[in-house]
């Protein structure tokens, strides 16, 4: 902790020498994290190294699978993958995936749920490969500084404990001391060096703005009002919304009541971006307790704001984690591409079966929190956002209170107590079978193509209960 | 009674089918600036099946057609007379062209008065067969004057206060101009302001975002709404033509005023 | 002669009718397997009301729905009626 180590770790200056060490066909439960989202170099650096040395049966514990982790579609097509374990998967691995499946199986968990996991020895990893920006000798680590900062390295904090061996890859390597590392160097194993761990363009690549379309805007406007008339926003409140254009402009006008009205909330959490920021500079929120940054002022923010802290992933959102975060948390405004006359919401795939997602925070914020909101649009494409069954149910209906879109809300019949409030409301509040059926009013009935032949997954949730299956397309 | 009129490019499927979704009290569903020339023959067949399919009771759904000189004028009269709208927003309006719209219809019109020509005769205009509102635009109003436009409006001064005020004198709704930064939420809050302290009724928009600072402008307050309430239950309490609230000569007029108020907050849901 | 109508924005379809020897419909859409025998039934039931049948007609669907896909197709039609004169 900047005292002097009598332990040296080891620092390596490329992957074949780390494997001098360690026998590669030893350790094939491996994991990564998704810190540097789309501009990740650490992934296929290494995964090209298991492919060079053809070990098969491996394992992947990746936190996230963005369309750039080619190195895992390289890995499935040469055979040599085994299970895959993440909490979302996105792009050419994930429709790849969806049309053949893997040897293996494909287990989507959640963020907290996957913290859960590894902490408990459910999930079993034998070398944790951690991108890490700033790194010194001890092996402390933050992910705030360095020429490809990340932020928060929340999700990396379960595998830097308990992973059998532990690997920081860094393009920083420094002889200071770190105050407050997010990484304790005394979990380390060895140091990796490399030229570059990411490109500082993808790691910040694919965050949204707050939206302006107009169905977007009427959305927004009505899921604020919906939570004013709820009587949820007061003073010392807290407060997490997803980053998609329209949970971002749900933020922005929960900020304007905020102003108006001079209330100052508890804390926000989850993934950070620049409007989460201003507010806390602001004054508007005491905290923000951060899993992971979304853009390049909620990474500077960390560095310059005690009040911004970045948070494990069990801190955040593991149900045995005693310190859990969103057990406070009082509303969360969360997307959908699907929610069914349950209530149950898909996140994990599209209405054509291709896996796009995932938890992620998902399913452990629904169930946390006091509120939870779902936002969409009613009809997408000429797909209604209601169905009577999901394809993949991402979060069960039982955790999902509200759903808003342009042309009506939704209140779950389970929450007797928000239907009490409303009853004087002028919202336009209707029973989720009335709002599917103003949405087929226009598009008419989809036909119902999901295939339920071959299971190639299966989603579990941070009960570790498996509450649905993925199937092949 | 409208506050809000809201254009929607009629040949955008898209626009169309969302147009009560933005809680515009009236919608312009828009044949001429926003369609062009080779789609005007399919900006009608997509409103005729569109209507014919969904109906709207809670929207007053005018169809702005071409002006009565172009070629598309006929047609767009002709092939929309059954449709279940209230009228028909008439740019380029004169009262030839008003003439020209009655003898092929008798739905309402709303007249465009977007030259200097017609704001000189703005009067004969409002007393045509008809009419229910006159539009202001400015537009190509200022463009024909050869003069700038300004948030401030002074230069408009004269035309919003003529139309306004002619409105009133006739008994019909007058329509601000549409405030074209569709981004600068601060200035149509001053924009509208200007226009309602003007005496407009009401003021058109060309886009949904635009639509509730302009239904919150063109409301009437709580307070007034409060006010109107006291007027009408002492009203009814001393049955008398005259009284005195708050120390204030309460008159018929004052009490019609309220009347309408009142009848707009139960319509606005307020 | 081939004439068309609408565009490849979402919400909307275009449709190309041109002259074929018998009916065929092509149908491309991004809801194909949700949509697709409902795209159908619309094109057939507006060729029928028009009375028209040796015609190939081509639609590119964006999400329409059922009242623009018949609009557009009616659109193209009126469209090749034009030309004919």
């Amino acid at each position: 902790m900047g005292e002097y180590s009598e332990r040296k770790i080891k620092v390596i200056k490329h992957i074949d020498e780390l494997f001098t060490f360690i026998d590669i066909f030893e350790h094939k439960n491996i994991s990564f994290h998704h810190h540097l989202r789309n501009g990740d170099y650490v992934l296929n650096y290494v995964l090209k190294k298991y492919i060079k040395e053809n070990v098969q049966g491996i394992n992947l514990f990746p936190s996230s699978i963005f369309p750039s982790y080619l190195g895992i579609l390289d890995l499935i097509k040469n055979n040599q993958i085994n299970d895959i374990t993440t909490n979302y998967i996105n792009g050419p691995v994930a429709q790849y995936i969806s049309k053949n499946g893997l040897p293996g199986i494909l287990k989507m968990q959640t963020h907290g749920g996957r913290a859960r996991s590894i902490i408990e020895g459910k999930s079993k990893i034998d070398i944790a490969f951690i991108a890490a920006p700033y790194v010194n000798h001890d092996g402390d680590c933050v992910g705030y500084l360095g020429k490809n900062k990340c932020g928060s390295l929340g999700y990396a904090i379960a595998d830097s404990i308990h992973a059998k061996i532990k690997v920081l890859v860094t393009d920083n390597l420094v002889d200071v001391a770190i105050l407050h590392p997010e990484i304790s160097g005394s979990n380390i194993d060895y140091i990796l060096l490399v030229d570059s761990i990411g490109d500082s363009q993808g790691i910040v690549s694919g965050t949204t703005q707050v939206t302006n379309n107009p169905v977007g805007v009427k959305i927004a406007k009505n899921t604020s009002t919906l939570l004013k008339e709820l009587g949820v926003i007061k003073n010392g409140f807290s407060f997490q919304s997803g980053a998609g254009g329209i949970s971002l402009r749900v933020t922005k006008d929960v900020k304007d009541i905020m102003i108006k009205e001079n209330i100052k909330a508890s804390f926000f959490s989850g993934g950070i971006t620049k409007y989460h920021v201003e507010m806390l500079e602001e004054g508007l929120v005491e905290k923000l307790y951060d899993v992971q940054c979304f853009d390049l002022e909620a990474i500077e923010s960390l560095s310059r704001n005690k009040n911004h802290i970045p948070i494990s992933a069990s801190r955040y959102a593991n149900p045995n984690d005693k310190s859990q975060i969103i057990k406070d948390l009082d509303i969360v405004i969360l997307g959908a591409t699907e929610i069914d006359y349950d209530f149950n919401v898909n996140v994990t795939t599209d209405s054509h079966q291709t896996l796009v997602g995932g938890s992620g925070g998902h399913s452990d914020t629904a169930t946390e929190s006091k509120i939870c909101v779902i936002v969409s649009p009613l009809i997408q494409g000429r797909i209604p956002v209601i169905k009577e069954r999901v394809t993949t149910i991402t979060t069960l209906g039982k955790n999902i209170d509200c759903l808003v879109t342009e042309r009506g809300i939704v209140i779950n019949p389970l929450r007797k107590d928000l239907v009490k409030i409303l009853k004087e409301s002028k919202l336009k509040i209707l029973t989720i079978q009335e709002l599917s059926e103003i949405a087929h009013n226009f598009t008419n009935i989809p036909k119902d193509i999901v295939n339920r032949d071959k299971i190639i997954g299966e989603v579990e949730d941070r009960t570790f209960e498996i509450i649905d299956y993925i199937y092949q397309k | 009674m409208s506050r809000s009129y809201l254009f929607i490019p009629g040949n955008t499927p898209s626009m169309i089918q969302n147009l009560d979704v933005f809680e515009s009290d009236a919608v312009i569903i828009d044949f001429e600036d926003s369609v062009t020339s080779y789609d005007k023959d399919a900006a009608r067949i997509l409103i005729k099946n569109f209507l014919k399919k969904y109906s709207y009771k809670d929207i007053d759904l005018y169809i702005r057609i071409n002006s009565a000189e172009s070629d598309y004028f006929l047609n767009d009269v002709k092939d929309t007379l059954d449709l279940d709208i209230i009228g028909y927003v008439l740019p380029k309006a004169s009262v030839k062209a008003i003439n020209a719209l009655n003898k092929l219809s008798s739905k309402k019109i709303i007249p465009i008065i977007e030259s200097p020509l017609a704001l000189l005769h703005v009067k004969e205009i409002a007393n045509e067969d008809n009419v229910t509102a006159l539009l202001l635009g400015a537009e190509d109003y200022t463009k024909e004057l050869g003069i700038k436009r300004s948030l401030e409006g002074k230069e408009i001064f004269y035309a919003r206060s003529i139309i306004a005020i002619t409105a009133n004198a006739y008994n019909i709704d007058s329509i601000d101009t549409p405030y074209t930064n569709k981004e600068d939420m601060e200035g149509l809050l001053v924009d509208s302001e200007n226009a309602l302290n003007l005496g407009f009724t009401s003021k058109s928009s060309i886009h949904p975002n635009q639509v509730d600072i302009i239904n919150t402008v063109f409301a009437p307050s709580l307070d007034e709404i409060t006010e109107a309430r006291r007027i009408i239950k002492k009203s009814e309490e001393t049955n008398k033509g005259a009284f005195s609230l708050d120390g204030k000569m309460i008159d018929m007029p004052i009490i019609e005023k309220a009347k309408k108020v009142l009848e707009k907050a139960k319509k606005y849901n307020l | 002669m081939k004439t068309s109508a609408g565009s490849l924005e979402s919400s909307d379809c275009l449709i190309t009718i041109s002259d074929s020897s018998q009916l065929e419909i092509v149908i491309e859409s991004v809801v194909f397997a949700q949509f697709g025998e409902q795209i159908k039934e619309v094109i057939v039931n507006t060729l029928n009301e028009h009375n028209i049948t040796n015609v190939l007609v081509q639609c590119f669907d964006k999400g329409a729905l059922d009242y623009t896909i018949k609009s557009r197709l009616e659109t193209a039609l009126n469209r090749r009626g034009e030309h004919h004169e």
